[in-house]
């Protein structure tokens, strides 16, 4: 995870700040939402409700009053027009209460709803009577009958809609306590979710901060390691050059052929240190992109030979004995020749200094059955039978700089470029290495090659190599 | 000059009788038309729960003179009345009562104070007053022209016939003489 941020660190921060911020925003717009309308339900069955039913109280009040107003009077013409008004409210009240019947969902709301229709047609049996009476002009006749018939059943009435006041107000009670524990959780969410980008944001630029260090760090030490290493290689052989130009000088060498022979060791301790610099520039020019490789047809047995040749007096002074195979009638590969030779040359060397007391190489050249490059696919394996590779140094073995600490500790002189700068090689030329190790029984580095008759494919080219370089 | 002497005659009969027939217009005296058609026609209201359906002349004279002071379901009648002067109750009063406006009225004064007339009319000033007051009161009785019926009352058969039919007897205007 750590490599992951140190890749994309700020954009992968904002990235996932702004995902996190976008979860936050969808749900506090859905919780607003959903308080918006449960604060519209509340209105509409609650507020409305109640104003229905305060219309309704006032019509069952008109019902009654313009009723008992036609007892002030003994104009038949006015009592009928009391009638008249009585009636007509009493059609209204009878409107609203199948409205709020066909609005009523709650069983409580249903009975109640059917208790005020019962109670209001009973009080009408009973209004109807006393408007009769009255028109009759029989006064005291309907002045008892209203107290005894018309009171009660217009009091039940009364407090039927009482009772459905206080369900809509029941309900405008609990869906307001709702709406308050939906803003509530909405707080509550804001600010976990605020405070959990907060502690994630700090994380990441702490866990951002920590990789660039520990990079920086790491970048260091190679750097140091590598210092040390070049120094310790090229100090050795200038130590060499240095005590043979010094007795040189002071006359210790008597004779043509002592001469002879510290102009070999001068000889070969300078081509030992112009190899070092040499590869240290040719890693140097690969990882910057300025190789240039010039790719031809090349006969397998013509490399693995120039190879073989060239690292003889290495082999021949270390006491290595050198088995070489070629299969014969192999297809030509596409490659750069010097390239391809320093290649397997780094791997040759490295044999000779992991290669252990068996003092055994072997360089086998054949063709691959089903290789990655296809059936054109050519390999060069490069085998020793010395310390091999613990597992955990296997995949870092190609990186720049990198030294295994055993071989280390085990004062094994080195750059950590050697295989790097091989698998650049390889990769240039369309390529691939690879390694098969077991720690105590050795080391096989195989280098896979496409053939010649693949040539139409883009494959190895000064380009590629700068590419594949850059990747690197 | 004969020519126009007949033309002079034929003048003054044809302005004769146009002048004969608005004065009896003017005196309520219905044309053949008008009479016959059901819109002319006095129609005897009860209220709709009333069980009863219909009534003879003589019946329905003895309650429009308050001689009967209940229905048959045990309701108590109530008359009601039109304000005098208006045609309906001019109509009633002649043709079911057989009286004149002072005999009714001396009628009733006089019945109220010997007893004899157990029911008060009561006195609507409109035709759609009375029929509402039917319509509020179930033992109401009233009467309106039978083209101001609706729904909300029942009309009951007078000798069997109701407002329409040929032989009914309630006109408003009188009958004028064959």
């Amino acid at each position: 995870m750590v490599a992951q941020f140190s890749r994309y660190p700020s954009a992968l921060l904002l990235l996932i700040v702004f995902g996190v911020e976008v979860g936050v925003g969808m749900f506090v717009i859905r919780d607003v939402r959903m308080a918006g309308i449960e604060a519209q339900q509340m209105y509409a069955r609650s507020v409305l409700g109640l104003r229905q039913i305060g219309e309704l109280q006032y019509e069952t009040q008109e019902t009654r009053r313009s009723t008992l107003y036609a007892l002030t009077t003994n104009d038949s013409n006015l009592q009928v027009e009391y009638a008249d008004q009585s009636r007509e409210a009493d059609r209204r009240v009878s409107g609203g209460i199948t409205a709020y019947l066909q609005q009523a969902r709650m069983p409580n709301e249903i009975n109640v709803g059917h208790a005020l229709q019962h109670d209001w047609s009973a009080y009408l049996a009973v209004r109807d009577e006393v408007l009769a009476s009255i028109l009759e002009g029989s006064a005291k006749e309907a002045v008892d009958m209203d107290l005894k018939g018309g009171v009660p059943s217009f009091e039940r009435v009364r407090e039927d809609l009482e009772e459905i006041k206080r369900l809509y107000d029941t309900q405008a009670s609990e869906q307001l306590a709702r709406v308050s524990a939906s803003s509530r959780r909405s707080i509550v969410r804001l600010i976990g979710v605020v405070c959990f980008t907060l502690i994630f944001a700090t994380f990441s630029v702490w866990a951002i901060q920590k990789s660039r260090m520990l990079g920086t760090v790491q970048l260091a030490k190679l750097q140091m390691d590598f210092v040390a290493s070049i120094s310790h290689e090229l100090r050795t052989p200038l130590a060499v050059i240095r005590s043979a130009a010094d007795n040189i000088a002071d006359g210790v060498v008597e004779g043509k052929d002592q001469l002879a022979k510290y102009g070999s060791v001068i000889r070969n301790q300078s081509r030992q240190m112009t190899d070092l610099v040499n590869q240290i520039l040719l890693f140097v020019s690969t990882r910057e992109g300025r190789s240039h490789y010039i790719l031809q047809p090349l006969e397998v047995p013509d490399v693995v030979n120039s190879v073989v040749e060239n690292t003889a007096g290495l082999m021949r002074e270390a006491g290595f004995e050198v088995e070489q195979h070629v299969e014969p009638n192999l297809p030509r590969v596409m490659g750069d020749l010097f390239a391809l030779s320093r290649c397997l040359q780094n791997l040759l060397v490295n044999a000779t200094k992991y290669g252990g007391q068996t003092r055994w190489v072997g360089i086998r050249a054949f063709r691959e059955k089903t290789g990655h490059l296809g059936h054109g696919e050519v390999s060069i394996s490069v085998q020793d039978r010395g310390i091999g590779i613990d597992k955990s140094d296997l995949p870092h073995i190609f990186e720049p700089f990198y030294r295994s600490p055993s071989v280390r500790d085990a004062q094994i002189h080195g750059t950590g470029l050697g295989l790097p700068l091989a698998r650049s090689i390889a990769e240039a030329m369309g390529g691939r290495l690879t390694v098969e190790s077991k720690l105590g029984a050795g080391s096989v580095f195989t280098l896979h090659l496409p053939s010649a008759r693949d040539a139409s494919r883009p494959v190895a080219s000064s380009a590629l190599g700068r590419d594949v370089v850059a990747r690197k | 000059m004969k020519r126009c002497l007949s033309r002079l005659v034929t003048w003054i009969a044809v302005s004769c009788l146009l002048a004969v027939s608005n004065q009896a217009a003017r005196a309520g005296i219905p044309s053949r038309g008008e009479s016959d058609s059901p819109e002319g026609n006095l129609a005897i209201l009860v209220n709709i729960t009333n069980p009863v359906d219909n009534l003879s002349l003589p019946e329905l004279r003895k309650v429009f003179l308050g001689e009967r002071s209940h229905w048959p379901n045990g309701r108590r009648i109530t008359l009601v009345m039109l304000e005098p002067g208006q045609p309906e109750r001019k109509a009633l009063i002649r043709e079911v009562c057989q009286m004149t406006e002072s005999d009714f009225s001396r009628h009733f004064l006089q019945g109220v104070f010997t007893g004899e007339v157990l029911v008060s009319p009561k006195i609507l000033s409109s035709p759609a007053g009375a029929r509402k007051f039917v319509f509020n009161v179930p033992g109401a009785i009233g009467f309106v022209r039978a083209s101001d019926v609706d729904s909300s009352v029942k009309v009951i058969r007078v000798d069997g016939r109701l407002p329409g039919d040929k032989e009914y007897g309630l006109r408003i205007r009188p009958r004028v003489a064959e």
